[in-house]
């Protein structure tokens, strides 16, 4: 009996100490960011990377973060995947897409524009990470591609929606050729 | 929590002088002629008396009784907390019939109204739950004393409703900065729960018919009607749900016991032991 009480009032203040899920775990899925992968225009199966991608939001100042270096580096991609996030209030969401950001020969400097129409749902996820916002890219219009102000030729060459249903992170969403 | 935490403590050192208080007995007077003896002086031979040894009878032990009855109260950790707490309300009845020796029939009834106020969430959960079931007495009283130390089971049900009052989105890239907390006012009706409970509790008689007392609760959720896109957060009478189904609970009860009848308590016959070969 005596033990039986102990047990139990151990087990109370076990618990009157667990605060942990007071905090949102990395690891749980919440708002996702789109996906994009970047493949080759003249072999559409090869994965291809960029070359000093820089992406800016549309009204921002600085651009994505990519990695961990210093100065303007780290806005700098060389890889063959990005992923940036939605507005989650809005419907839409424009970024600009620099290949060779930062070069010294500003004739490979080329800007493209893509603006992303979407609609949004929110989910509850839990205690700790309260909502998330999930999107559905339009089905009529999904992006909306266009040259930025210097007329320069397009370096995007095609877009596909391979997901419009925009749930996690785990899947490609966007695949770029170029 | 830390605030929870300290309040029982105190209430825990609050309870351990109620005990104290309970095991006062008055003291017995005793005559003051009796002590004095050392000047009398026997005039005679105190005369032969007979040994009638059958006499002693006479002061065999006391036939002992055992009241039974209903005890009835209140959750004064609910109440009180009121007093401190803007976004809390709640009442809760407490009662008890004693079945047998040991066993007594057990049940809560209460009501509670209250706001949670989390980091990315603020909900009102407001609903009633009965809880019933039973105690087990595991304290063996000296003499006539009905203190209670018990392990019992409840079943608790309850109905309620949530009210999701503002919350707010988690993005983990806020790129396009953090966004604000939205209002939502969003109703989920008609929810239900049921779960078990394992009680622990201590009940003490401090004068007549009133004791006090307090228990703890370990809950496991049995059933749990889900309200579309939120989550059952706070349950009335299960308190605050975790990542699993399980929960804790905790009251502190003044009740008043009224006695229906007594029962005399068989003595024990002590069985002596047959030697075995």
């Amino acid at each position: 009996m005596k033990n039986t009480f102990l047990f139990l009032l151990f087990f109370a203040f076990t618990f009157s100490s667990c605060e942990k899920d007071d905090i949102c775990d990395a690891n749980t899925p919440t708002t996702p960011r789109l996906v994009i992968q970047f493949y080759d225009f003249l072999n559409p199966s090869v994965l291809k990377n960029v070359t000093n991608l820089k992406v800016v939001g549309e009204g921002m100042q600085e651009g994505i973060v990519f990695n961990t270096a210093t100065g303007n580096a780290k806005y700098l991609t060389n890889g063959n995947a990005i992923s940036i996030p939605l507005k989650t209030v809005g419907t839409s969401t424009s970024y600009s897409l620099t290949l060779n950001s930062g070069n010294v020969n500003p004739a490979l400097v080329n800007v493209d524009n893509i603006k992303f129409d979407y609609t949004t749902q929110e989910l509850f996820v839990s205690r700790a990470c309260g909502y998330k916002t999930i999107f559905t890219l339009n089905p009529t219009n999904p992006y909306i591609h266009t040259d930025a102000a210097v007329a320069d030729e397009k370096w995007i060459k095609f877009i596909s929606v391979e997901k419009s249903n925009l749930e996690n992170e785990n899947e490609t969403h966007i695949k770029i050729f170029f | 929590m830390k605030h929870t935490l300290r309040s029982f403590f105190s209430i825990c050192l609050l309870m351990s002088l109620t005990f104290v208080q309970a095991q006062e007995t008055t003291p017995v007077k005793s005559d003051p002629k009796t002590t004095q003896t050392e000047k009398i002086i026997p005039a005679t031979p105190l005369p032969l008396v007979e040994i009638n040894p059958t006499a002693k009878n006479n002061d065999s032990i006391p036939v002992k009784t055992d009241r039974y009855g209903v005890r009835v109260g209140l959750d004064l950790y609910k109440l009180t907390r009121a007093l401190y707490d803007e976004n809390y309300k709640g009442i809760e009845l407490v009662g008890d019939y004693r079945l047998t020796k040991k066993y007594f029939l057990a049940a809560e009834i209460g009501n509670e109204n209250k706001t949670t106020d989390d980091d990315r969430l603020n909900f009102t959960t407001k609903g009633s739950y009965i809880k019933a079931g039973f105690d087990y007495n595991a304290y063996e009283n000296w003499l006539d004393m009905e203190n209670i130390i018990s392990i019992g089971m409840r079943y608790g049900f309850s109905t309620f409703n949530q009210q999701l009052n503002s919350y707010r989105i988690y993005n983990a890239n806020p790129y396009f900065g953090e966004v604000p907390v939205i209002p939502s006012g969003k109703k989920f009706d008609g929810l239900s729960a049921s779960w078990i409970e394992v009680v622990a509790g201590v009940k003490a008689k401090v004068f007549d018919n009133v004791f006090v007392g307090f228990s703890l609760r370990l809950n496991r959720l049995v059933t749990n009607k889900e309200p579309e896109n939120f989550s059952n957060l706070y349950i009335p009478g299960f308190n605050r749900t975790y990542d699993g189904s399980f929960g804790v609970g905790f009251n502190y009860t003044v009740t008043y016991f009224v006695p229906i009848y007594k029962k005399k308590i068989k003595p024990v016959v002590v069985a002596k032991k047959v030697e075995k070969k």
